[in-house]
Parts: structure tokens; C-alpha cells; sequence
């Protein structure tokens, strides 16, 4: 019953954006023939609105100077902000989906580890404006030279725990391998274990032993169905989470300068709830096809545990890109810029 | 039948995991109103860009942040010099977001030569001059202004937002914002997100000025 209910407060708050943004001219600027660019459907359009959203939300900080029920807008647009921006790069949708398909993690925890990262994220935003710049008076190269070690930080630590995923689920798919034997061609794929990862793999309940794919007794699937555990999900928070958003900053640090640093902090955690709503979105959808995959797959005889430990795999796999991407630059995420 | 159904929800499933990753392309977080000036010596040669790039409020307060002046909310320009000194080695690292191509030919262009910033009505603008490395007189010149990572949005404002200065009268210099028609040309759709390399995402967002002397 709480579940349709959020469900439904999910989709009137989205009707509600969207009907609002619908209302207005599509892109905003008053120049004729739009001088927003011409980037394909849904993606140019979120960028179109999220810009907007941030650019209004300097005007409103500085009106709530003086009228204290700007306040208001400003937290509704941080909030709408949160949501369309999180469509954009980082904020860990990627990381989040594929560690919960990776690790059989269910909607529910899916929906936990969103809101806990998002949380995170804002804290974090709060915690280096309010010491380097409130509290030290620190100058903005300063400040962002943090962010770019917090940002390196984290890509690293996402690389270490798609390491460390690829370790376990590499296990559990070669084990499912020798249980079907009839798949020889997929055993090299299985060659991809991280060496680097082996130092997480001690004290772990699922430990593998592979010697060029001869013996392997990791843990039999069921094994690792169970919950992933809450340490291995305060991992995934904390590599998420550690990373602050750019645009979160930039607010706080505005709306300390205009003496209203308690309503960016405020503006912070909503633009945190929006972004956690959008992350959660995601994870629920790739958990739903993951569960989806899982059914059909149950009908098969053998092979259905082979291919779930595949996918399993493959999205492990994908944590490990994605975090190597993002440290050596390989995918051009939103980059902090320090100018 | 539950072969393909299955195929279709694994298809599902990675569409889930890749699609926010690959279409999850960059936004600006700052934005700036630029005008630029291509300075001509008397020989009708081409010697370098002056820009003038004005920050947004956010961002203008954003770098202000921790400079100390002698009175509250005013800052002179030698109060600003370390600041404009940072911004243009940190612009280094971006080519200056100015991409010169002389008849086709990437030309290079030098560090910045006269740059200062001035704050006025709560806007910081940097000023900064890019000397050509050799000076020429190419048939066509082009010039590029973006940010390939889009974390800067480059908008020329105004009626007149790129003059030349001492040019030969012949010189036809044409102006292209993004999404002028040109630009689309070049446009990216959903269509591509899988192609890994974005980096040079930015590029349909160029401001792209075109000068042509016979």
C-alpha cells in the first residue's frame, strides 16, 4: 500500500514538472530560431530545462534577500533541478543499476542506495563549502582543487569496487560454467578476473580459487543470492556519494555570499532528493529487467543459471569500465572545471 | 517463443544499464557571454583574438570567493590580478576554448597576452588577448569558440558580438551561433549513445566565426 502510494506521488509530482514546463515555451530564450542547440529529443530537452532551472536559481537566491517566501521557489526549482539534472552524467545511476543487477540486489535496496548516495552527495557539497569556504575563507582554486581530489577519489574507489565485484561474480559465473558444461566458447570470456582486486577477497565467504578456469569451488549461486550484504552496499554509497555535484556548490557558495548560506544548504539536500528520485527510477527499471530476464530464464533447463551468472558478470564487468573510464578520461563525464 | 522473449528482456536490461550511462551527456555549469574581436595589422594580416568573456552571477561569485579586498564588494583590477593570472593558466589546460584553423590549417595560438578581469554589477569579466604565432593572411579563417566537455556554455549576445578590428574592407566575416542551421549539420541524437567517445561532445554547441578575404 505505501509502495502504490509513493508510486503514485511519483507520477503526479512528474505530471505536475511536467505539465508546468509544457506550459512554457520549450526553449525559454527569447531569441528567435532558438539558439539552444539542436541536440536530439529527450536529451536536448532535459538540458534545455535543467539549464534554465539553474540559471533561475541565482535570481531567486538573491530575491529571497529580501522577500523571505522566495525561499519557497528556490526550493521547488532546486528540487525539479535534482530531477532533470540527475538525467545528466555521474550522480551514479550507471554504478548504482549495474551493481544492483550485478549483485541481485532488490528494487527496494535499489531505492535505499539512491536515496543514501544522493544524501551523501549533499552532504559532502555542504561539508567542503561550509569548511573551505565558511569556515576558512578558502579562494575558489582552492575549493575546486578539493573537488577534483574528491572527484579522482571517487572514480578510483568505483574502479576498485567494480574490481572487487568482477572478483566474486567472475566465481560465481565460472562455477555456473562447469555446472553446464555445454558452453565452452563463453569460457574465455570468463578469463577476465581482476588480479588487482585480490587483496578484497580475503574473509569473503565466496572464495574462488581459479587457476586457468581448471579448479574453481566458489559458492553455488544460490550462495550468492542473498543480499549483497550492508557492507557492500555502503561501499557502492560511498563511491557514489563522495563525488559532490558541481552545480550544488556553485549554489552554496553563491548563496553564502548573499548571507543565505542556510537556504542553499536547504536547496542542496532537495536538489539531492530530486537527483535520488531519478537514480532510483533507473535502478528500479534495471532491477525490473533483470527480474524479468530471471523469470524467463528459470524456464530453461541449466542454461538460465548461466546466462543470470552472465549478466551478473557482464555488469560487474561494466562497474570496472566505468569507474577505469572515469579515472583515465576515457569517458568525458562532467568533468570539474577550475578556472 | 521464451528464447525470444528472453532475448528481448535482456535487451531491455542492457538498454537500462547503458542508456543513462551513454546518453548522460555533460551540462554547462557555467555559463559565459562572450565577444571577440579579430585584430588585423595594417599589412591586412591577422595577428590575434581579443576576448572579452563575461561569467554568470553564480560563477562570478563563485570566483570571487575568499579574495580579500580593502572595501566590501568592490574589487579593483590589481585586487583581481592573481584571480585573472589563475583563470588564464587554468585555460591553458583548454586551449583557451579558441580553435583557429587558417585556410583549412590548425594554426596555433599563443598564451594570452594582456589579461585582466573587471567586476561590474555583480558579472566578472575576463579580458585576455590571443596572439597568433604567425601572423597570416589566410583566404578563409576559422574560429571556433566552445568548450568540447560542455561544461561552459559560449553565447555571443548582443547585435555586434564579433568585429574585426583593422581588417582589410574586402573581408567578409560571417557568424554561425549553434543550432544556426550549420552547427546541425554536425548534430548528435540519442542514435549515437553507445559511440563511447563523446569527448567532443561540446562541438555542436561551437560558436563558429568564419572571416573570407580575396
Amino acid at each position: 500500500m505505501a509502495k502504490c502510494a509513493a508510486a503514485l506521488a511519483l507520477v503526479l509530482m512528474f505530471d505536475a514538472v511536467l505539465g508546468q514546463l509544457s506550459a512554457q515555451n520549450p526553449f525559454g530564450a527569447p531569441r528567435p530560431s532558438g539558439s539552444e542547440p539542436h541536440v536530439g529529443g529527450v536529451v536536448g530537452w532535459l538540458l534545455a530545462k535543467q539549464s534554465e532551472f539553474y540559471r533561475e536559481m541565482s535570481s531567486t537566491i538573491r530575491a529571497a534577500k529580501s522577500d523571505g517566501s522566495a525561499v519557497w521557489t528556490l526550493l521547488a526549482i532546486s528540487f525539479a533541478y535534482g530531477i532533470f539534472h540527475a538525467a545528466g552524467p555521474g550522480h551514479g545511476k550507471a554504478v548504482i543499476s549495474s551493481y544492483l543487477v550485478a549483485n541481485q540486489e532488490t528494487a527496494r535496496r535499489g531505492i535505499i542506495l539512491s536515496f543514501a548516495s544522493a544524501l551523501m552527495q549533499s552532504l559532502v557539497a555542504v561539508l567542503i563549502v561550509g569548511v573551505g569556504a565558511w569556515l576558512l575563507n578558502a579562494t575558489a582554486k582552492t575549493m575546486c582543487g578539493a573537488e577534483r581530489a574528491v572527484e579522482i577519489a571517487s572514480y578510483a574507489l568505483i574502479a576498485a569496487f567494480g574490481a572487487r565485484l568482477v572478483w566474486t561474480k567472475g566465481g560465481a559465473f565460472i562455477a555456473a560454467l562447469q555446472a553446464a558444461p555445454s558452453a565452452p566458447a563463453l569460457v574465455l570470456a570468463a578469463h577476465h578476473h581482476d588480479h588487482g582486486s585480490a587483496r578484497d577477497h580475503h574473509g569473503q565467504a565466496n572464495h574462488v580459487h581459479d587457476e586457468h578456469c581448471g579448479h574453481s569451488h566458489g559458492p553455488d549461486p544460490i550462495q550468492l543470492a542473498g543480499p549483497g550484504g550492508w557492507g557492500r552496499g555502503l561501499s557502492a554509497i560511498f563511491a557514489v556519494g563522495i563525488r559532490p555535484c558541481s552545480g550544488a556548490i556553485l549554489v552554496l557558495v553563491f548563496a553564502l555570499a548573499q548571507g543565505l548560506f542556510w537556504a542553499g544548504i536547504a536547496a542542496t539536500f532537495l536538489m539531492g532528493l530530486g537527483t535520488a528520485i531519478t537514480v532510483a527510477t533507473i535502478a528500479v527499471i534495471a532491477v525490473s529487467a533483470k527480474d524479468l530476464a530471471q523469470r524467463f530464464s528459470a524456464g530453461r533447463e541449466g542454461g538460465g543459471a548461466l546466462i543470470m551468472r552472465g549478466v551478473e558478470f557482464a555488469a560487474a564487468g561494466l562497474v570496472l569500465l566505468f569507474g577505469a573510464g572515469l579515472l583515465f578520461g576515457y569517458i568525458a563525464a562532467e568533468r570539474v572545471t577550475c578556472l | 517463443m521464451v528464447r525470444n522473449r528472453l532475448r528481448l528482456v535482456l535487451g531491455a536490461l542492457l538498454l537500462a544499464v547503458f542508456v543513462p550511462a551513454g546518453s548522460a551527456q555533460a551540462h554547462p555549469h557555467v555559463w559565459i557571454a562572450a565577444s571577440s574581436e579579430l585584430i588585423y595589422a595594417p599589412d591586412g594580416s591577422i595577428t590575434g583574438v581579443r576576448h572579452a568573456w563575461s561569467f554568470d552571477e553564480m560563477f562570478s561569485t563563485y570566483a570571487l570567493q575568499g579574495i580579500e579586498t580593502k572595501t566590501k564588494g568592490i574589487y579593483s583590477r590589481e585586487e583581481l590580478g592573481p584571480l585573472a593570472q589563475t583563470n588564464v593558466e587554468s585555460l591553458k589546460e583548454f586551449d583557451f576554448f579558441t580553435f583557429a584553423k587558417a585556410d583549412g590549417k590548425k594554426t596555433k595560438l599563443l598564451e594570452p597576452v594582456d589579461y585582466f578581469l573587471e567586476y561590474k554589477d555583480a558579472v566578472l569579466t575576463l579580458h585576455f588577448t590571443l596572439p597568433l604565432k604567425t601572423p597570416a593572411k589566410p583566404k578563409e579563417l576559422a574560429l571556433e569558440v566552445f568548450d568540447p566537455a560542455f561544461f561552459i556554455d559560449f553565447k555571443f549576445e548582443g547585435a555586434e558580438p564579433v568585429k574585426l578590428v583593422g581588417a582589410p574592407a574586402a573581408c567578409q566575416m560571417q557568424f554561425l551561433r549553434p543550432g544556426d542551421g550549420a552547427a546541425s549539420a554536425q548534430k548528435l541524437g540519442e542514435s549515437n549513445f553507445l559511440n563511447g567517445d563523446n569527448s567532443n561532445y561540446g562541438a555542436m554547441f561551437a560558436n563558429k566565426i568564419t572571416v573570407q578575404c580575396p
